[in-house]
């Protein structure tokens, strides 16, 4: 297990962006995600594309329609983008104002449960997922309607 | 944060920004005229021929739309998704 906060990484009326830091990491998840593929010549549009879009995010809500489900059914893990690209951001939408962004990376198989890198991300999440949901039922994690209101590290 | 949101943000380039907030403007156009007309995906999928998959990605917000598609759309529902000036 690792040690991990929850970082903010952009506050905005519709929607509040978070992402995950691994207190043993020098960059956050998103961070991760985005310095392996800013200079990567295939890739870079395509993450070009991701932040640009979720820019917009900020101004039209985290909506359902905008991303892929990922996951399982029982969690909050979906991923972008939804049309076809090799690249994919995982993230935890906890609703239309909330989403926290995950690493990511090239899908290279079927499905992301074949790849030891992508499925590390999405257990992450989905992990996080159930912390959060068990930290809000005991009352040491507040979800409000565009916050999530805590001062704890995670064990994930 | 290392690298802050406001910083990639203003390294996404031009060009692809606007193809990004064109795609989502454009699904959100039919994502309202569908909410209007009280149409599910898979009533409008049906009524255009399409497979509910092919709505699911013009609702997306990411989807690369050819001018085929928006005047089938633009036909569909009797007014224009874009306006040319």
């Amino acid at each position: 297990m690792s040690e991990a906060e929850l970082i903010l990484v952009n506050e905005a009326k519709n929607c509040t962006l978070y992402t995950i830091q691994f207190l043993s990491e020098d960059e956050s998840e998103f961070e991760q995600f985005y310095n392996k593929f800013k200079d990567d010549v295939e890739f870079n549009p395509d993450l070009m594309r991701i932040v640009g879009f979720l820019g917009r995010i900020a101004d039209f809500g985290a909506l359902e329609r905008y991303f892929r489900p990922e996951g399982k059914m029982s969690d909050n893990v979906v991923a972008l983008p939804v049309v076809t690209s090799k690249l994919r951001l995982y993230c935890l939408r906890l609703s239309d104002k909330i989403l926290i962004l995950g690493n990511g990376g090239v899908k290279k198989t079927r499905s992301y449960e074949e790849d030891d890198e992508l499925s590390g991300y999405v257990i992450t999440l989905q992990n996080f997922d159930k912390l959060i949901k068990e930290g809000t039922e005991s009352g040491t994690i507040i979800v409000t309607e565009n916050k999530i209101v805590t001062d704890k590290t995670f064990d994930l | 944060m290392n690298t802050s949101f406001q910083q990639m943000l203003s390294s996404v380039p031009a060009n692809i920004q606007q193809e990004v907030d064109l795609e989502i403007a454009l699904s959100n156009r039919i994502n309202d005229l569908m909410t209007e007309r009280g149409l599910s995906k898979l009533e409008f999928a049906n009524a255009l021929g399409k497979r509910p998959s092919e709505v699911t990605k013009w609702l997306s917000g990411q989807h690369n739309f050819t001018i085929r598609t928006i005047s089938l759309l633009s036909a569909f529902f009797g007014e224009s998704l874009i306006h040319v000036e």
